[in-house]
């Protein structure tokens, strides 16, 4: 039907706001991908290689093609989920034959960065993992919970962290990380 | 309690579900003569093990891998913590 | 009355006056204060009431060890009971009152009870209340509530919030005395990570009590100089105001900081942090708690622990009493006497049961070898001793010490036991220690100053060295090595009046040996039989005394008698901090659909299905009762067109060449053969042969699934499904992953819903009945382009199909498709609806799939494929799942159709009485029909496929009632299922 046109929303409204020098905002137009080996992953390894410009990353590691503005984070032995940046084009799903199996993830995770020096303190309070930059380095990602919501948390520099969680749930994950900063605030 | 995954390290073991014994991994052959009793046996028949016993624990809240613990029940002490998956394998399973 | 037993500065800020009221007194205090120290400091001795006999008492220690000084903090809903009043810091403002008496405190009724103890002794509530047995529901137990218990609680929901946390360490040290600041220096200057936890506003420990010297230095100037050193490592985590309260397994220790309990106002931030520590090491550093000696009338406001005497003169420039009389076993009590003379207070007597020499001079006191207190005199404050010479001393304190515990608790919340060290008289940490844990200073025996620095020092060289860390080069601190003899003294059996040994649950040492009469002889038993060691201080200063005295009473020796099992927490911690932030509606999160607030803006109900909120129905302006809204919902979907947010069934992406077979593995029916662009219907069992989940399945593509689970079994059956991949088919090709998240889906269903589809669906896809027929689904574009897919499937059975979008299309989706549906009358429908309809239709959900029901149960057992192996298919032919008695859903309709079924009622064939015996089966769902317009229901009932027609009682005695039902067809709704394929 012509006249009517869907409009997209983000899973919050755009949220940004400023504590001190730490800002939490919500990163917008991500791509997500998830890309599965098959079982015998050889082709799959070299077309991720050929196509994206990218290792693949050990299971808790990310890879990352600058130019490309894309990351591959190890979440599990043969999976790994691809980020694309919001300034590519609006299909960035790669193609990488029959021996990758790629499932969009787009619209599955509210993407929140945390950054500035109240960071890691703020996190404490809700993150079982050990974010001490000599253990949770600048190339590290992991899936944890935090207040009982699965979460992907990314170190993306120092005191700079990207926070992935289910979508249906974001608020009280917004809710969550929010408060946090706010008990040391 | 603390898993020491073999992939990503200590991790708490609040992120992990519990299932059992990891006998389960050896699922009867289904079209065995005796596949009932192969059955039942392997649903049913537990031991109930004080001292070191070998379950399986799920990373939900992690990279999703099915892990055996080897774990003393009487002091909680992990002696040892593999991918299911090539527990499985080394024990023959396959398709 | 200002502070007049206020003798010198101590370590407070005599510069600035705070205000408190005691039982609404005004008094005054200076910043630095306990409120202990204050009321001393005001000559306040009586402070409480105890437990049992509603006894007089005062405050007996100067730490967390406290059994007397119980007090209610602050007013109204922040009011906190059993609070220590030795461990409160004062603030401007701060009120507190005293517990457990009615009427003044200086004149309790409830006294009487001290009269009657003869009576109250040990096991009497189990001896007296045994019969008559009618009276203890009415007379026993409303009495005894009402007497038990000491501080009350406002009654009203705690304002405060509360936070917990999470903490990694290389090294966490419990305690900043000397051994754990001396600990701290070592791993702090070696780069290793360390938190050093202290439960004081003021690290240091016995250091501001005592009046040593560290490198020539004051104790305190030796703290305050190290606190400077360790505050500039970025590496040193120090947490003031924070009890570590556990040691669990694995390295993991539970932490309670204290954040604003010491403020007038929590000002908005969490008033406690619940931390979980995870530390490699950790280095025990908790010092040692002082014990009494049980002689006649010891519990006298007045009679305090010798060193807590000591803290007060020294830490906080208060004498507890004019006139001092020291009772001690061993040389630490005497330098109590000697720092009180130093300070100008009057020393009446040293009064030491050893037959010694005495090992200082005391100016002024008259000193007493070989000689015991065998009595005390001053209800409401202590102004005479007896001693055991038949000489009588004025005194308006005793100091008594009967030696130091080392504190073990920690060393042995893993079942670990503590050893007795006979030359020290004390348990010091014996056995196995959990994995990890060393130990340092008094808590390890080293009672000394000197020696707690250097076994600090020591602790932590070989700590760092297990970790693989270089200790650095720290120079052991210099301190006198003071003596701490002692000899072993528990009881002055010269006493004829009563001895406490557990002062907060009013313990005597006549309660031990009534206990050792009745044959409760073993620790765990004397405790229990006693409750020695069972109220909030946990014994922390009776408990050794108390187990003393048993192995006396046994004729056993103390190693022999043993000790208790130490449990978390060491001391209370509040069961709000346990909470944390889950409170309220942050108890779980809160799972919102994607069209939630279209819903919301539309004024629908919402209910909570596990985390999700959906919208359950959506009234309209007029309708006054859900049912209304329900029918409405339900009437106009079945003759025109409703749509309803189905976005919270899981969905799962299956891929891989082994995909299909993967499938035919997991599902009890096959799918293997399903061709792409079809659903089809699939049932899963576990392993017993018990359904586990249903729903529909679509092929995308060759190698490419999509499988959808129920709502509340979606990650269960995500679980599974991995265990199936990993630990029993490993080399299959077959990839696994949520795509709940991903996807906004909607039921569009009834005689229109083709029609409004064709408004929203792009022209490219063609979805008349012929191209895309019942079970028919495939990917499509809508609105213009944006991607989406569509399954021909049916819930409710109207031809009906179900559309999804991309989630961040869903709002706006919901709102395009009623827009389109306006020619149509479209409405939204919420859950209630959609269960009305599932119900009329006869499909089963999660009533029916409760655990307990296998595929035969529900008439689905042709389903279960015989032909090939899948989970659960051989052990769902065990004879006992298939006999001719077994349960079949089936349909139920009152005979007389006014009435309403209610679910939960069982079935008695007529004539039958309601019974277990005669139980056949029971009712499962039910709902209103508006399309029958009556009360329909699902059940189980024995053999219920073969008595279609037959009038059976459904019972429901719980709630009354009896009806009579005819047992019909489940599919009440077109059976023959012409509309969805129409």
């Amino acid at each position: 039907m012509a006249n009517i046109t869907l409009q997209a929303t983000s899973p919050l409204n755009k949220y940004h706001q400023q504590f001190g020098d730490t800002t939490l905002s919500e990163m917008v137009d991500l791509s997500i991908y998830s890309i599965g080996l098959a079982i015998q992953p050889d082709a799959a390894l070299r077309s991720i290689n050929d196509v994206l410009g990218i290792a693949w990353p050990e299971t808790g590691r990310y890879t990352v093609n600058e130019s490309a503005k894309v990351q591959l984070l190890g979440l599990q032995a043969d999976q790994a989920f691809l980020l694309v940046g919001a300034d590519l084009s609006k299909d960035a799903r790669p193609n990488l034959g029959a021996s990758a199996y790629i499932t969009d993830q787009s619209d599955s995770w509210a993407a929140l960065r945390l950054s500035g020096s109240m960071s890691r303190r703020a996190l404490e309070r809700i993150c079982p993992v050990d974010l001490h930059p000599s253990v949770f380095k600048q190339d590290c990602v992991t899936r944890t919970s935090m207040e009982h919501l699965a979460v992907i948390i990314l170190c993306e520099a120092d005191d700079q962290y990207l926070l992935l969680s289910p979508t249906s749930s974001a608020e009280s994950f917004l809710h969550a990380v929010e408060t946090s900063i706010k008990n040391i605030y | 309690m603390i898993i020491h995954h073999p992939l990503l390290g200590p991790r708490d073991a609040a992120e992990f579900v519990y299932l059992g014994d990891a006998s389960l991994i050896n699922r009867p052959d289904a079209s065995a003569d005796d596949a009932a009793e192969q059955f039942y046996e392997y649903q049913y028949l537990r031991d109930n093990v004080a001292g070191e016993m070998r379950e399986l624990w799920y990373h939900e809240q992690g990279d999703r891998s099915w892990l055996v613990v080897t774990r003393n029940t009487l002091t909680h002490e992990i002696s040892k913590v593999e991918l299911a998956r090539d527990v499985a394998r080394a024990n023959g399973r396959d398709r | 009355m200002s502070q007049t037993y206020r003798i010198g500065r101590g370590l407070v800020d005599t510069n600035s006056t705070i205000k408190f009221a005691f039982n609404d007194q005004q008094y005054t205090g200076h910043p630095g204060d306990t409120l202990s120290s204050a009321l001393l400091a005001n000559g306040i001795r009586l402070v409480g009431r105890s437990f049992k006999y509603h006894r007089p008492r005062g405050i007996f220690s100067a730490g967390s060890e406290e059994p007397n000084a119980l007090v209610e903090l602050r007013r109204g809903a922040y009011q906190e009971p059993n609070t220590r009043a030795t461990v409160a810091e004062l603030f401007d403002g701060l009120q507190a009152r005293s517990q457990n008496h009615r009427g003044p405190l200086g004149f309790d009724f409830m006294g009487v009870n001290d009269l009657l103890s003869p009576f109250l002794s040990a096991g009497f509530y189990y001896k007296t209340f045994m019969w008559p047995k009618a009276f203890w529901e009415k007379l026993y137990e409303p009495v005894i509530r009402a007497s038990a218990g000491l501080g009350s609680l406002s009654g009203k929901p705690d304002p405060d919030s509360y936070d917990k946390g999470f903490l990694h360490a290389d090294v966490l040290i419990v305690g900043a005395g000397p051994s754990g600041l001396a600990a701290a220096l070592v791993a702090g200057e070696s780069g290793a990570r360390v938190i050093l936890a202290d439960e004081d506003f003021r690290p240091g420990g016995r250091l501001h009590a005592e009046t040593m010297l560290v490198d020539d230095i004051s104790g305190e100037q030796w703290v305050a100089n190290t606190l400077s050193r360790l505050r500039k490592m970025d590496n040193v985590r120090l947490m003031i105001r924070t009890t570590v309260y556990g040691a669990f397994d694995h390295g993991i220790y539970g932490a309670l900081e204290k954040k604003t309990d010491h403020l007038a106002s929590s000002d908005g931030m969490p008033r406690q942090v619940l931390w979980r520590i995870y530390a490699k090491r950790c280095i025990v550093c908790a010092g040692a708690t002082e014990r009494s000696i049980a002689f006649g009338n010891n519990d006298r406001p007045g009679i305090m622990l010798a060193g807590a005497v000591r803290a007060y003169v020294n830490r906080w420039g208060v004498t507890p009493g004019k006139r001092v009389a020291v009772f001690t076993n061993n040389d630490d009590g005497w330098r109590t006497a000697s720092d009180l003379v130093n300070q100008g207070v009057e020393v009446s007597a040293v009064i030491d049961s050893r037959d010694i020499d005495a090992p200082l001079s005391i100016s002024g006191a008259s000193v007493v070898m070989g000689a015991s207190v065998v009595d005390t005199m001053g209800r409401a404050g202590i102004h005479t001793i007896k001693l055991s010479n038949r000489q009588t001393i004025k005194a308006d304190c005793l100091a008594v010490s009967g030696g130091w515990n080392p504190n073990v608790h920690l060393t042995c919340h893993q079942r670990g036991r503590p050893e007795w060290n006979e030359s020290q008289a004390c348990f010091v940490p014996g056995g196995v220690l959990p994995d990890g844990m060393s130990v340092a200073g008094a808590a390890n025996g080293a009672l000394s100053l000197s020696a707690a620095l250097s076994s600090g020092i020591d602790s932590a060289s070989l700590t760092l060295q297990s970790l693989s860390i270089k200790p650095a080069s720290v120079d052991t601190p210099r301190a006198d090595d003071e003596s701490t003899r002692v000899s072993a003294f528990w009881h002055v059996k010269e006493s004829t009046k009563r001895c406490w040994i557990d002062l907060q649950n009013d313990v005597t040492t006549k309660d031990i040996v009534v206990s050792h009469q009745d044959g409760f002889r073993a620790v765990e038993h004397l405790k229990r039989y006693t409750t020695l060691g069972m109220a909030t201080d946990q014994g922390k200063t009776s408990n050794v005394l108390g187990l003393a005295i048993m192995a006396e009473h046994a004729g056993k020796s103390i190693q022999e008698t043993g000790t208790t099992i130490f449990r978390p927490p060491y001391t209370p911690v509040p069961m709000g901090a346990f909470a944390g932030r889950s409170r309220g509606k942050d108890f779980r999160p809160t799972r919102k659909t994607p069209s939630h607030a279209w819903a919301e803006a539309r004024g629908a109900v919402f209910v909570e299905t596990g985390n999700w909120l959906r919208a359950q129905w959506f009234p309209i302006d007029g309708e006054t009762h859900w049912r209304e809204s329900v029918d409405r919902e339900v009437t106009q979907t079945r003759n025109s067109v409703g749509i309803c947010d189905v976005s919270t069934l899981g969905k799962i992406d299956v891929q891989g060449k082994d995909a299909g077979e993967f499938l035919n593995r997991v599902y009890a029916n096959t799918f293997a053969t399903l061709a792409v662009g079809k659903v089809r219907y699939g049932i899963m069992l576990r392993e017993d042969g018990i359904l586990m989940d249903d729903g529909t399945t679509a092929r995308l593509g060759e190698n490419h699934f999509v499988m959808t689970t129920t709502t509340a079994n979606a990650v269960g059956v995500f679980r599974h499904m991995e265990f199936c991949r990993q630990c029993l088919w490993p080399n299959l090709d077959v990839q696994l992953i949520s795509a709940t998240e991903q996807w906004a889906q909607f039921a569009v269903a009834g005689p229109n819903a083709r029609k409004l589809l064709q408004k929203v669906v792009d022209a490219d896809t063609p979805i008349d009945n012929e191209s895309f027929p019942f079970m028919a689904c495939g990917e499509i574009s809508i609105c213009g382009g944006t991607p989406g897919r569509l399954f021909r499937i049916s819930f409710s059975g109207e031809l009906a199909y179900e559309i999804a979008v991309p989630t961040r299309y869903g709002n706006s989706m919901m709102d395009a498709l009623i827009k389109a549906g306006e020619e149509f009358q479209a409405v939204p429908y919420g859950t209630e609806a959609l269960g009305v309809m599932r119900i009329e239709k006869g499909h089963a959900a999660g009533n029916e799939l409760n655990g307990q029901t296998t595929a035969a149960n529900i008439g689905l057992g042709r389903m279960v494929s015989k032909k090939k192996d899948s989970i659960g298919n051989t052990l769902s032919e065990r004879e006992g799942m298939n006999t001719e008695n077994d349960l079949a859903l089936v349909g139920f309709m009152p005979t007389n159709k006014s009435v309403s079924l209610s679910a939960g009622a069982h079935f008695v064939s007529k004539g039958n009485e309601a019974n277990t015996e005669n139980d056949e089966g029971w009712m499962t769902s039910v709902a209103y029909s508006p399309s029958l317009e009556c009360s329909i229901g699902l059940g189980f009932i024995q053999r219920g496929q073969d008595r279609m027609g037959d009038i059976v009682i459904a019972a429901d005695p719980l709630r009354g009632g009896t009806t009579e039902v005819e047992i019909v067809s489940p599919h009440f709704i077109d059976p023959e299922g012409e509309r969805l394929r129409g």
